[in-house]
């Protein structure tokens, strides 16, 4: 069954250039899969990623969310609904620098005014199973790229929304926190069955999940789904990059007449 | 496009980044230029207001120059501060400090041109309102617009000055940061809570022991008091801001309960980080806002006691002389004589006071006469005094005596002629203002009186008594010019070290003019005072949200990504703001409230006059501006925040 149906969105920016950035996209994401989305730049991934968080709203098209349009919803819901069904993992971490590893943690909840037990126990439990218990008192600015992600992760899962979407999240890691954090998130989808949103460059990141979406100039370019061998995975993706990357003949104009 | 086109351009292209920085020089420069003007006027300085107003208004520009240079100062290094990024941005595309400090010289430079021109523009354009309202405030004559240079130059020098010195100092003296922390978010975030918990418990005592020594003044030990408690405040207040109030914000971190509900959490986290970033500040408004409360309330202060001095001074002329002072009649038919000539109604009443020894104290006691002090009574239309052969009957002195006197009872005899006088009852008003009547004095029947007839004995050359006239004039403000020979020569007298003459006069219309003058002139200082250190202490605030409001957007916008409702955005700015607002204002305030219970301690025993009514009008009126400013800034925050 689908979690999230995109059905036809168009987002047009108006301003003093009006600039379409999404254009007719339609597409489904099934509970419990890994998507990826992958692009060139200003192919419209973030803008994606803003509708689907509700934080912007699509000019025409609906997003489904479990059978309901958010886009319907007034203001306060709409915070209520970001808060319970969806975790967020950002490029550069955002966590709150006033705020402890902990504290970050459970901001979600906090925000919703569960019982500190509950806090308590979950963060515990996740500190475990990402390697945090022992920076649990630090603060954002005394962490490493790679830890300062897992918290963000943390942060993403402790109120156990249906869907996280993550913002190019290997973008500020290097190699090998990169692969840590990949390896998280789908240990994460397998055994949470979590659906994951993931937009990305990285052609390897890309290589972690179930399923790659192909956007360019905001329009739907093609889809892969993964097979038995990451390896092969990746190959396809890459191939499917060098489709993406530009026209036969883009190169030719620089020969002079 | 050269060097100089670039800073220009920077400048007139972004005036909106500028204009907080701008507003603030040309405020001080308008406010020190008109005030300029007033020093300068040809009036004053022809002696309108005598010499002690000329000294007190230049010591009220010197405080004026000083802080309005401190408030430069710490504008600019806000502004600083606030364009971090766009100079790391120079930096980085290689820009030398020494082009850097040049540019922020030009720009500077700049910008206070225009601040000294504008406020020199504005001040003289507003010079003549001023001046009107002043001459109101002073009851002067005329008090006209003039064209002097030493305004303008004074103001041209101090100011500019100003900005070639502080933007010196604020470039070369700015601590060196790396570009690549004046690229990030969040780039002076210093977020560690370190405190000394030792340094949280002295503030406590020091601001404890003072406050105690604050209740304890009294006119003994008023001048150690004076110059202990403003150190041990200045000491403890900043101790206060900088480790007990950060001990109090772990404390209520520790209670997890409490702290991590809703967005309570986010806000006392807030408060670490801005406590630890904007402690000194906090400790700079609260010192000025207290200083400024002072002024405010001395004003107050001094209001009341214009105010109650119609009560305090019941006669209109008074005048006092020896049994024997051979000037009397001439003195008596001048001052009717103006009287009448003016058309002013008045009741004259002639006391005959006679001193005597009490066998009580051993004490001379002056003795009034029943008739005498029904007659004065009378045309005061307060209730007269019944008083049967024995019986006698305090004259207060004071209004606080009343209370006092009311529960004595006396049992004494006159010495001198040995009669007898039981003194139980006081008479219910203030009959003599304090200076005319000594402390001990009392009125006794008619028959009583007659048989009084040996003079006083206790001292040899003290006068036996002496005789009273008493001038009840309803309109006594009119009077005031009435007995103006008589006054000088005891005014004159009164500056020689012996007071020798037979006759001693008061006119209350023209003291109260006096008065009424220096107060006027202190509420002219003071509430100019008060307003510029007001105005400050809520500028150092707005530069400082201003400061981080980049960040702050950064911050609210990852939360309400997180999902956050309007509503709590709402209530976590304000938890945010409000410390920041009523913090230092709260500490300057207990700190001023304990200073005039200081004051109204030291003012019963000189003055007898109760300012807690005045004290707590200022005061409401200043927390309902400051709760109006809190609103002002919290709408542009959200606003800010929220887009």
């Amino acid at each position: 069954m689908a979690i999230l149906e995109v059905v036809d969105v168009t987002k047009v920016y108006e301003g003093k250039v009006t600039n379409r950035a999404l254009n007719q996209l339609s597409f489904e994401v099934e509970k419990g899969e890994f998507l990826a989305v992958m692009g060139p730049s200003g192919s419209g991934k973030t803008t994606l990623l803003n509708i689907i968080s509700t934080i912007d709203k699509p000019t025409s098209g609906e997003i489904i969310f479990n059978g309901t349009n958010p886009h319907l919803f007034n203001k306060t819901e709409l915070a209520y609904f970001r808060r319970r069904e969806l975790g967020f993992i950002f490029q550069d971490f955002n966590l709150l620098p006033m705020l402890t590893v902990e504290e970050n943690i459970v901001l979600p909840l906090t925000l919703d005014n569960q019982p500190v037990s509950l806090m308590e126990e979950r963060v515990k439990v996740l500190a475990e199973k990402l390697g945090l218990s022992g920076v649990l008192h630090k603060r954002p600015d005394e962490l490493s790229g790679g830890q300062a992600q897992r918290v963000a992760i943390a942060r993403a899962l402790i109120h156990e929304p249906a869907i996280i979407l993550a913002d190019e999240p290997t973008g500020n890691l290097d190699s090998h926190n990169s692969r840590e954090v990949l390896e998280l998130l789908s240990k994460i989808n397998k055994e949470r069955n979590a659906t994951i949103i993931m937009v990305t460059h990285d052609p390897i990141a890309a290589s972690f999940c179930d399923r790659v979406l192909f956007i360019k100039d905001g329009e739907y370019f093609n889809e892969i789904y993964r097979d038995d061998r990451r390896q092969t995975f990746f190959q396809r993706i890459l191939n499917v990059l060098s489709l993406l990357g530009g026209r036969v003949g883009d190169l030719s104009s620089i020969r002079l007449p | 496009m050269t060097f100089h086109q670039f800073a220009y351009r920077n400048v007139i292209r972004n005036f909106r980044i500028y204009a907080a920085f701008f507003m603030a020089s040309f405020f001080s420069v308008f406010v020190f230029f008109i005030y300029s003007m007033l020093m300068f006027h040809p009036e004053i300085e022809n002696g309108h207001l005598g010499k002690v107003p000329i000294g007190g208004m230049v010591i009220a520009e010197m405080i004026l120059v000083l802080f309005s240079w401190f408030f430069i100062f710490y504008s600019m290094k806000a502004f600083l501060e606030s364009r971090a990024k766009e100079f790391a941005i120079l930096i980085h595309l290689g820009m030398e400090k020494r082009q850097l400090a040049k540019l922020i010289f030009m720009e500077t430079m700049l910008i206070g041109s225009l601040s000294i021109a504008f406020g020199i523009i504005f001040g003289y354009a507003f010079s003549k309102f001023f001046f009107m309202i002043v001459r109101e405030i002073l009851m002067l004559n005329e008090l006209p617009l003039y064209f002097r240079w030493e305004p303008f130059i004074l103001t041209i020098v101090v100011y500019f000055s100003a900005f070639v010195i502080i933007s010196v100092i604020s470039v070369n003296f700015s601590p060196e940061r790396k570009i690549i922390d004046l690229l990030k978010w969040y780039q002076y975030a210093d977020v560690n809570d370190r405190f000394s918990k030792k340094r949280a418990v002295m503030a406590v005592v020091l601001l404890g022991i003072a406050y105690i020594l604050a209740l304890l003044t009294n006119r003994v030990n008023f001048y150690p008091f004076v110059v202990l408690l403003p150190v041990l405040i200045t000491i403890g207040t900043y101790f206060f801001f900088t480790d007990t109030a950060q001990c109090i914000v772990q404390w209520m971190k520790k209670r997890k309960h409490y702290y991590w509900r809703k967005s309570k959490m986010l806000s006392i986290a807030e408060q670490t980080f801005i406590l630890k970033n904007n402690g000194k500040m906090y400790f700079v408004v609260t010192m000025v806002s207290a200083a400024a409360f002072l002024c405010i309330g001395l004003l107050a202060a001094l209001s009341s006691y214009t105010s109650q001095y119609d009560k305090l001074n019941p006669l209109g002329l008074i005048y006092k002389g020896h049994i024997d002072n051979p000037y009397e009649k001439q003195h008596i038919t001048s001052i009717v004589n103006e009287l009448e000539q003016k058309g002013l109604s008045y009741h004259l009443t002639r006391f005959e006071v006679k001193k005597q020894t009490s066998s009580f104290t051993n004490y001379e006691v002056e003795v009034f006469r029943e008739s005498d002090i029904n007659s004065l009574l009378f045309s005061y239309g307060y209730p007269m005094v019944q008083l049967e052969s024995g019986e006698g009957m305090f004259i207060p002195y004071s209004e606080e005596s009343i209370k006092k006197l009311s529960k004595r009872t006396v049992h004494t005899v006159l010495k001198e002629n040995n009669v007898p006088i039981t003194i139980d009852r006081v008479y219910p008003k203030v009959i003599f203002p304090s200076s005319i009547v000594s402390p001990n004095s009392i009125i006794i029947s008619d028959e009583d009186f007659l048989r009084l007839k040996n003079p006083y004995s206790g001292y040899p050359r003290v006068e036996p008594g002496y005789h009273l006239f008493a001038f009840d004039i309803p309109q006594w403000l009119e009077a005031q010019n009435v007995g103006l020979d008589i006054y000088r020569q005891v005014q004159k007298e009164y500056e020689k070290n012996r007071y020798g003459l037979p006759f001693y006069f008061e006119n209350a219309g023209l003291n109260y003019s006096y008065v009424l003058s220096m107060y006027s002139l202190f509420t002219l200082v003071g509430l100019l005072v008060a307003g510029v250190f007001l105005l400050a202490a809520g500028s150092f605030i707005y530069f400082k949200i201003h400061t981080n409001l980049d960040s702050e957007k950064r911050k609210f916008d990852v939360l309400k990504r997180m999902g956050i409702t309007d509503g709590e955005i709402k209530r976590l700015v304000s938890a945010q703001l409000f410390p920041q607002f009523f913090l230092p204002w709260g500490v300057a305030m207990v700190h001023s409230i304990f200073a005039f219970l200081a004051l109204q301690n030291l003012l019963k025993d000189i003055a007898n006059i109760s300012i807690v009514k005045e004290i707590v009008f200022a005061f409401s009126f200043l927390i309902l501006l400051q709760i109006i400013y809190f609103y002002l800034i919290r709408w542009r925050f959200i606003a800010h925040v929220k887009n």
